[in-house]
């Protein structure tokens, strides 16, 4: 098996988002085509340049990509589908960027799509018998890993609160968030108890919406003025013993993981990279549930285990912080669709990287991670650097 | 009459082990692992241990009291329609002295307090709790869906 490192290096031709948010009118596959042509135009490039398309989606069934490319051009290219629940924009990147440092292709779009529920995800990612005991209920498996959190570090609910306030601050500063209203300490934790201990806004929104990304070889770049390279994009998916919800595993007593999904997905992605947390500049992590941003950066390996929400408190992952974490406003403030997700991060990075963030801008940013999980369990990590 | 009486129906099979003779408690059954030690619940059907990859495991009945590991109230119907349960309802994990880790609904727990915006101390990580067999719900033929749950044990 050949090494990572000894593939050609990939970068990034383009970006393009939608703005994300409830639509009764629109489906995936009408955002999915408005993400193309958006990325397209960013890249300076045709779709007849594109050689193969992934495409990340969870709910919209058979051909989903299909439907969107069909839309914008059909010229015999292979369009896949992946389906990673959360980490399938990435998971779609990281193909495309496989294929491009093993020469396979040079010009590769990954995008992700995904129109919505209106409410909880029914997920089926558990047994039938699970589904009737009411475990199905993605908010109450956070809130388990929250109450073992709380127990295991002394967060409080204050803390987990505190995350909901700077993401939606940092989404006011985002016209393509679903939210663009701030809220306060006190509205998160007067908002309704949904799972204990998380409240309503704790939780994210979901939203329709999509993202993409074209990869290519460095001869292939149409836009030669801010180069961004894929240092690193990996994917791990499950080690035994870690508790992963929904339904893929039990914390094993005997024989607990020596290291999480999360920590071992970043430690690959530091490794390929040649770097280590240090050397990050900016971070979208995965705020799921608000707590989840908390252990996530834990296991990013920017802070040791416990000392995420003390660091919140004296602003280290604001956007003018040590590390500002989900600068975009995170899941929490952008809005989830699933499959486009990860995509919206990695958007964020390369708008971050070129220096084009706007009021949200991380002074001086040359390096930076995105990182999503979800159900399966996923965790894919992928790190950009100009 | 006998042909009134509700059926009851286990939400699963082989999820625990029924008492044969008076004086007997229901016990969850697990799987073992010959070679490595590992404990699964709910058995693990192929008799195949994920952790060590091999054929083997053996029937155990667990113990039917251990500590909460953690938990979470529900405060409104998970989507999808499968539960029909009463709401809220409580659901987490107890670690049992066979050192296996096991998911389950909690029962004996009051709401009233935490529905009333006040903090909720009818469970906690640590706590001691026993197992006992309980109905979820009536199904849409009116039979008794039951299962394990674990109650707190009264000090």
């Amino acid at each position: 098996m050949k090494s990572v490192k000894e593939m050609r290096e990939v970068v990034i031709a383009g970006v393009g988002i939608t703005k994300w948010g409830f639509y009764e009118d629109r489906d995936w596959y009408d955002f999915g085509s408005e993400a193309i042509l958006n990325v397209l135009k960013d890249a300076d490039m045709e779709w007849k340049d594109i050689q193969a398309a992934f495409h990340g989606n969870c709910y919209a069934g058979v051909g989903s990509g299909h439907q969107c490319v069909k839309e914008v051009g059909l010229t015999g290219i292979p369009v896949i589908n992946v389906e990673n629940a959360c980490s399938s924009g990435t998971s779609a990147l990281r193909l495309a960027y496989y294929l491009i440092g093993t020469e396979i292709y040079d010009v590769v779009l990954a995008f992700g799509t995904e129109k919505t529920w209106r409410g909880p995800i029914p997920s089926r990612a558990f047994r039938p018998w699970q589904l009737r005991l009411g475990w199905n209920f993605q908010p109450g498996n956070y809130a388990n890993d929250s109450v073992e959190y709380m127990k295991a570090t002394g967060a409080t609910v204050e803390d987990f609160s505190r995350v909901t306030v700077k993401n939606r601050k940092n989404a006011a500063l985002n016209p393509n968030a679903r939210f663009q209203k701030p809220v306060t300490l006190e509205e998160v934790m007067n908002s309704r108890m949904v799972a204990y201990p998380l409240h309503l806004l704790h939780c994210c929104p979901l939203a329709d919406g999509a993202a993409a990304v074209i990869l290519c070889s460095k001869d292939k770049l149409r836009r030669k003025d801010k180069v961004i390279t894929v240092a690193a994009a990996v994917l791990t998916s499950g080690v035994y013993g870690e508790q992963a919800t929904p339904a893929a595993s039990q914390k094993s007593l005997k024989f607990p993981p020596p290291m999480g999904l999360a920590e071992l997905s970043a430690q690959q992605a530091y490794e390929i990279a040649g770097i280590g947390p240090e050397d990050i500049d900016v971070a979208q992590a995965y705020d799921t549930m608000t707590p989840s941003e908390l252990w996530g950066v834990e296991s990013l390996g920017f802070c040791k285990k416990g000392e995420a929400p003390h660091l919140l408190r004296e602003g280290v992952f604001d956007i003018n912080g040590k590390i500002p974490v989900n600068t975009d406003g995170g899941l929490m403030g952008r809005g989830h669709p699933m499959g486009a997700t990860a995509l919206g991060q990695v958007y964020e990075i390369v708008l971050q990287l070129r220096g084009e963030a706007g009021p949200r801008q991380v002074e001086g940013a040359k390096i930076g991670l995105a990182h999503a999980m979800g159900a399966g369990p996923n965790s894919s990590v992928t790190i950009l650097k100009k | 009459m006998a042909t009134n009486e509700k059926k009851k129906i286990p939400v699963k099979e082989e999820l625990w082990a029924t008492p044969t003779s008076p004086g007997e408690e229901p016990q969850l059954i697990g799987s073992k692992c010959p070679s490595c030690g590992e404990v699964y619940f709910p058995k693990m059907l192929k008799g195949w241990c994920v952790h060590c990859q091999q054929p083997g495991l053996e029937d155990i009945k667990l113990s039917r009291k251990g500590k909460i590991a953690s938990f979470t109230v529900i405060m409104q119907p998970p989507a999808g329609g499968f539960y029909k349960g009463p709401v809220p309802y409580a659901y987490g994990w107890v670690d049992l002295p066979e050192e296996v880790r096991v998911e389950t609904l909690f029962t004996g727990c009051d709401f009233e307090e935490l529905k009333a915006g006040k903090d909720f101390t009818e469970l906690e990580p640590g706590a001691d709790v026993e197992l006992v067999i309980e109905k979820v719900f009536d199904d849409d033929e009116g039979n008794e869906v039951m299962t394990h749950k674990f109650k707190p044990v009264k000090k």
